[in-house]
């Protein structure tokens, strides 16, 4: 009934739902389909092949079968290293970045002078450019920079580090570069669910005589559930890609120490030129990481695909 | 629990955090300011001696360090800076557009197949360096490698997940019946959508023109493995400075690094509520 009410009217006024849908959306799936889709099968189709820049035409190139991916799954130590050590840098920077972000966030939830101010500043990092935090950082671990020198008048010279000369220090170099770059970005996420925690529930546990420190893991966690989730999944996507801070601290030095995946796969395409090869890689690290966010997503994919309503 | 007071224990844990988290922006911004003696001096000059704006010149006038007994600078990053201006305006105006017309379309239309959204998501699940390959294959077949038409294309295409959902929460949270009454009052659905729909949106409009252009003048990958003499952006000429020159040219590339991040700082004040609804396709909301 509805639909042939709505069809008349349109029909009127000129066009469909359907067609002023397909209108909507079509100029963007074309970009997608082009700029997406059309490389990936061009180099899904070369990641089955032998090819390299040297060798002519793509279509030259002999068809070696799933010859790169055995090899990288089972021989390229260098590519495990690489993956293991991805999720590795990873898991610890969303641990980090979700604790000090938590922990801020919490802070913010109380009464003090400037807070409007405070609360721009903490956020300043995640508008910095990744490169120039890379860039920043690089300088801050000079062995004569800053940080050295802080750590000399607080623990003596042996304190002191070459931060990029051996692999320890440098990923720890990593890591915190990453975790200055993204904390704010888990504190603004957190803080705006804790504001939408509803105060019903709260005030109830509070009259039930829960403390605080209950009402905190009991009844606001809980409900902070999802958002805690998405901010998880969304950062996850981002920190396995990571890329231009390790490329302007460390290009994966020393040695191939601090090579996250997407810098192994750089390495391999654009230094060696080992494209076919980097393309296998380069879908098995896609093919992870859709699976890993598919999984992460599970619980939430409905509010993050429909919104609200 | 809220509403109360900072405990002396949470002020000072406030304090510090407050160093670390500034510490680094101070420091890039001292830095730019130091004259060549202070560079890279041992231990780190913290304030600069004799603070100068000769790197910022240096920039635009690779002579300019002439008077410090400086020379031998390599290419100004004059072409940087046009560059990166030209790909991101470029860009973030043609994201947002496309993005808009999707965001409209899926918002109010929906879509016949629910995997439409989950397609234009998932574009921001490619970890760079897999598209960067196919990528300059077909450039280089198509000619549109070394351009800007080539790297535009690509900012367009990565930044289109974050323009259409970001829109899209702006257009869900405007009532469906006020583009109704428009379309009741004799208007065609595409006239009520840009008399009615978009001016009501403007506000977030901006602030996603403006978080578009955070990610497009910040992106670093597509541009280092795209550029070789014809273009360049400013992230790219920052590492080209560190890899010539590590060690000798500290003040100019800070110089540099400030001038990349100045807009980016202002523009993320502006927006600063509307940054994790960007980050997170609008599923957080403020």
């Amino acid at each position: 009934m509805t639909q042939t009410a709505i069809g008349t009217s349109s029909n009127r006024k000129g066009l469909g739902n359907k067609a002023i849908a397909r209108i909507f959306t079509v100029p963007g799936q074309v970009v997608s389909l082009l700029v997406l889709v059309m490389p990936l099968l061009v180099a899904l189709y070369m990641s089955f092949t032998d090819w390299s820049p040297t060798r002519g035409s793509l279509f030259d190139a002999s068809f070696v079968a799933f010859d790169n991916y055995s090899e990288l799954l089972i021989w390229d130590t260098r590519f495990i290293y690489a993956v293991i050590r991805t999720l590795l840098i990873s898991g610890i920077c969303l641990c980090l970045e979700f604790t000090f972000g938590l922990g801020l966030a919490v802070l913010f939830m109380r009464r003090f002078r400037g807070k409007s101010v405070l609360f721009s500043a903490f956020l300043t990092p995640m508008m910095i450019l990744p490169v120039v935090v890379g860039y920043i950082f690089w300088m801050l671990f000079q062995s004569n920079g800053p940080i050295n020198q802080m750590l000399e008048f607080a623990f003596g010279a042996q304190a002191t580090l070459d931060w990029f000369r051996s692999a320890g220090p440098a990923i720890v170099a990593v890591i915190a570069t990453e975790v200055w770059h993204w904390t704010p970005l888990f504190f603004l996420i957190l803080l705006s669910g804790l504001n939408s925690v509803p105060e019903n529930p709260v005030r109830a546990a509070v009259i039930l005589g829960a403390n605080p420190r209950q009402v905190f893991w009991r009844v606001v966690m809980p409900t902070l559930k999802p958002v805690i989730i998405v901010a998880f999944v969304i950062r996850a996507m981002e920190v396995i890609k990571l890329f231009d801070e390790v490329y302007m601290l460390t290009r994966g030095g020393p040695g191939s120490s601090t090579e996250t995946i997407s810098l192994y796969i750089y390495k391999l395409a654009f230094n060696d030129f080992q494209l076919a090869y980097g393309a296998a890689a380069a879908f098995l690290v896609l093919v992870g990481s859709l699976l890993l966010v598919h999984m992460l997503l599970a619980p939430v994919r409905n509010q993050l695909l429909e919104g609200d309503k | 629990m809220q509403d109360k007071k900072l405990t002396p224990v949470q002020t000072v844990i406030m304090a510090v955090s407050l160093v670390v988290v500034l510490f680094p922006v101070f420091w890039i911004l001292m830095t730019a300011i130091k004259p060549p003696t202070d560079w890279n001096a041992s231990p780190a000059i913290w304030i600069p001696s004799e603070p100068t704006f000769v790197n910022f010149q240096t920039l635009f006038d690779p002579e300019a360090l002439g008077k410090y007994g400086v020379g031998g600078v390599s290419q100004p990053a004059t072409k940087a800076v046009f560059g990166s201006l030209l790909a991101t305006v470029v860009s973030t105006t043609l994201s947002v557009i496309i993005g808009l017309f999707s965001a409209i379309g899926i918002s109010r239309y929906g879509n016949n197949s629910k995997s439409t959204p989950l397609i234009i998501l998932s574009g921001r699940m490619f970890p760079p360096a897999a598209i960067a390959v196919p990528f300059v294959i077909i450039f280089s077949n198509i000619g549109l490698i070394d351009s800007y038409t080539g790297l535009i294309a690509i900012y367009v295409a990565v930044t289109l997940p974050f323009s259409t959902w970001m829109l899209k929460s702006f257009v869900d949270d405007l009532p469906r019946e006020i583009e109704e009454a428009a379309m009741i009052d004799g208007r065609g659905k595409l006239a009520a959508h840009l008399t009615v729909t978009i001016p009501l949106i403007r506000g977030g409009l901006f602030a996603t023109t403006m978080f578009i252009f955070i990610l497009n003048w910040s992106e670093f990958m597509f541009a280092l493995v795209l550029s070789y003499s014809n273009i360049s952006t400013i992230p790219v000429q920052l590492a080209k400075y560190v890899t010539a020159t590590a060690g000798t040219l500290y003040g100019v590339q800070a110089a540099l690094a400030v001038l990349a991040m100045i807009p980016l700082v202002i523009v993320g004040y502006l927006i600063q509520g509307h940054l994790a609804r960007g980050m997170t396709f609008g599923a957080i909301k403020q």
